[in-house]
């Protein structure tokens, strides 16, 4: 007996429901209470009427909040820098100079940083970079310098450091992916039309593993915005970022609009930021048809 | 004549290990230039490999490649006077069409119009005029491929390798490419060297061939000396339908060479006609399907003739080949015969007049 379309209709929507209600509830339903939130009236612990863009207003011209919202960009997009600069040569190192046998092993031994909780990680770091720490000692013992260095007590250098340590699985993965897919025919291709191995590189295999720097670009930017943890123990809330002003508007200071509009600007910007990096995406993918 | 042009490239005793594997076992050679030469033979038999030595990929383990007067050792691919168009094309995706055929010329220091305007040249001599703002990525097979030509012939190179280029096409396709491609090599005369193991494609394209088994060269070869005179079993095999029949050598005077055969009776062959070294046991004479003919009713033999029975019929529309049992052999053999207009085609159990003669056999010794 065949169904009715409505039928059908009822039947799909009962499959999908236990996922859509776990989407809806702890997803849409709190993205919509922030949107909601940003833009009412609010005081210590009370949210209320009228609608008011009052929030908005004031991320914009209070200086604390913007310098927050700069050094937050500042910070990721350094740790972004860092991360794809330094994971570049080791995926270009497993696809082009490890045995196919091995690369698996490999990218397994890239993921260990993961089998750590990421808490502790960081807070490992504070040891390593910390006053009379690893780093410090180090560098005492080899002569290289009389006084501790304490990188710890730069907030930024030490969370960029950290974040960028954090984030590099992640990175190497998809430009390794990227690198993977280069028909390696290609690059004799290049030297045989007379360019050197490096020119090579620059003119063929750097343009088209693009699309995976980018999405390691993407996939290292938009988390390290939002970061709690790191800025929380390394810079020891003193160079609070984005996610830590959040934090003190919603929980400590009970604001929780504030709060609200200062989250749905970060997804603003963070959001901007990366329509702009798959617009060039497309551009290195698509090619000019 | 084709001996009077000048070497290209010489080889001597080249050898290519990969690990214990032995993939070049001694190559020597010569490739003149201006010259269509061709690297035929099955899969794995070290053609590709000795192609990738000369431009450059991959080193030899001994002896020595000369090209154009200058020994290639260390000498990396970029800056060797070839030029290769690839089995895969290896057509940039990220570049269009002219970005492609003008990715060589970054260093030439002539100024851009001039460049663009031989980029435009090349593609108009591969027949892809127009084509220059295209997407590489969109094109078909067959215009890869004269993408990948124009790339390599725009640098002008002394000699262009082909690895198997005309492989990923189709029949009507590559036959329309190799019209073409022998058609440019007249027109540039650039050294072309191609590699195949399409024995037919080798025969209609190249003015010299080498027939490559494991490694080494069976035997290097004008066309019709290959065809006609091939010089082992294993070459004569490879290339085209060859019968064989056992035969036994009865003695050698001079140049004159006389032979027992099933069939045949007893025949006189020129040294020309032997292959192989005197002396050695085990010999065979062969003969191509064409060079025997069924007679008419009231046709006479130029030469000889036997009586023959037919034991096969394969009808080709254009040919017919038949498997014959000539009176006296234990085995049938082939034989090629266009179908003519009143010529009836025999049936499996007639009986045949089968024309033959002596200068067309090739003993194998």
């Amino acid at each position: 007996m065949a169904k009715t379309p409505s039928q059908e209709a009822k039947t799909g929507w009962l499959l999908i429901s236990p996922p859509a209600i776990y989407a809806v509830l702890l997803l849409a339903a709190p993205l919509a209470t922030v949107l909601i939130y940003s833009v009412m009236t609010g005081g210590r612990g009370v949210v209320g009427l009228p609608f008011t863009l009052q929030n908005f207003t004031d991320l914009v011209q209070k200086p604390v909040y913007l310098s927050v919202m700069q050094r937050s960009l500042l910070v990721s997009l350094l740790v972004t820098l860092t991360t794809v600069v330094l994971a570049y040569p080791i995926a270009y190192f497993v696809s082009f100079h490890v045995s196919p046998s091995k690369k698996a092993l490999w990218l397994f031994l890239i993921t260990i940083p993961f089998w750590t909780s990421y808490v502790i990680r960081v807070s490992l770091w504070r040891t390593i970079l910390g006053y009379n720490g690893i780093v410090d000692s180090s560098l005492i013992g080899l002569g290289l310098t009389d006084e501790p260095v304490n990188i710890l007590s730069n907030g930024i250098t030490s969370m960029i450091i950290t974040l960028a340590h954090a984030y590099a699985p992640f990175a190497v993965l998809p430009i390794f992916v990227s690198l993977e897919k280069v028909d390696r025919s290609l690059l004799e291709a290049g030297q045989d039309l007379g360019e050197s191995r490096l020119m090579t590189f620059i003119r063929v295999t750097l343009p088209l593993s693009m699309p995976g720097v980018i999405a390691a670009v993407l996939i290292v930017f938009i988390p390290t915005v939002g970061d709690y943890v790191t800025p929380e123990l390394i810079g020891g809330g003193k160079v609070p970022l984005i996610a830590n002003m959040i934090e003190t508007q919603m929980l400590k200071l009970q604001n929780r609009p504030v709060g609200s509009a200062i989250a749905v600007a970060a997804m603003l910007v963070v959001g901007i930021v990366s329509v702009v990096f798959v617009l060039l995406n497309r551009r290195f993918i698509g090619g000019s048809k | 004549m084709t001996s009077e042009k000048p070497t290209m490239i010489e080889m001597r005793d080249v050898h290519k290990y990969y690990g214990d594997y032995h993939a070049l076992r001694g190559i020597n050679g010569t490739i003149r230039a201006g010259e269509f030469f061709s690297l035929l033979g099955p899969s794995g038999c070290g053609k590709t490999t000795l192609l990738r030595t000369i431009a450059g990929f991959e080193d030899i383990s001994g002896g020595m490649i000369m090209i154009d007067g200058k020994n290639m050792a260390g000498v990396p691919a970029n800056v060797r006077p070839t030029n290769m168009v690839f089995q895969s094309y290896a057509i940039f995706p990220h570049l269009t069409v002219a970005q492609n055929v003008g990715f060589g010329l970054r260093r030439d220091p002539r100024p851009k119009a001039e460049k663009q305007r031989e980029v435009d040249e090349a593609l108009e001599m591969v027949g892809l005029k127009g084509y220059g703002n295209r997407a590489a990525h969109a094109l078909s097979g067959g215009q890869r491929q004269r993408v990948a030509l124009a790339r390599a012939l725009i640098l002008k190179p002394k000699v262009l390798l082909l690895d198997e280029p005309l492989s990923a096409l189709d029949k009507k396709m590559r036959e329309q490419m190799q019209m073409e491609l022998i058609k440019l090599q007249r027109q540039v005369g650039i050294t072309f060297i191609l590699v195949t193991h399409d024995q037919e494609e080798a025969l209609v394209m190249s003015d010299r061939i080498a027939v490559m088994f494991e490694g080494g060269i069976a035997q290097l070869a004008d066309p019709e000396t290959l065809y006609r005179r091939p010089n082992s079993r294993q070459v004569a095999d490879f290339i085209g339908t060859m019968n064989f029949m056992p035969a036994k050598i009865v003695a050698e005077t001079g140049d004159l060479v006389e032979v027992d055969s099933q069939g045949f009776g007893h025949v006189t062959l020129q040294g020309s006609q032997c292959m192989g070294t005197p002396g050695s046991n085990g010999s065979s004479i062969g003969f191509r399907p064409e060079t025997l003919t069924i007679l008419f009713e009231n046709q006479q033999a130029v030469d000889r003739e036997s009586m023959a029975t037919v034991e096969e019929v394969v009808y080709y529309g254009d040919m017919t080949y038949y498997d014959v049992r000539i009176d006296g052999m234990t085995s049938p053999v082939r034989i090629s015969m266009r179908n003519v207009f009143g010529r009836p085609v025999l049936d499996i159990g007639n009986r045949a007049r089968v024309a033959w003669s002596p200068g067309a056999l090739v003993l194998f010794r």
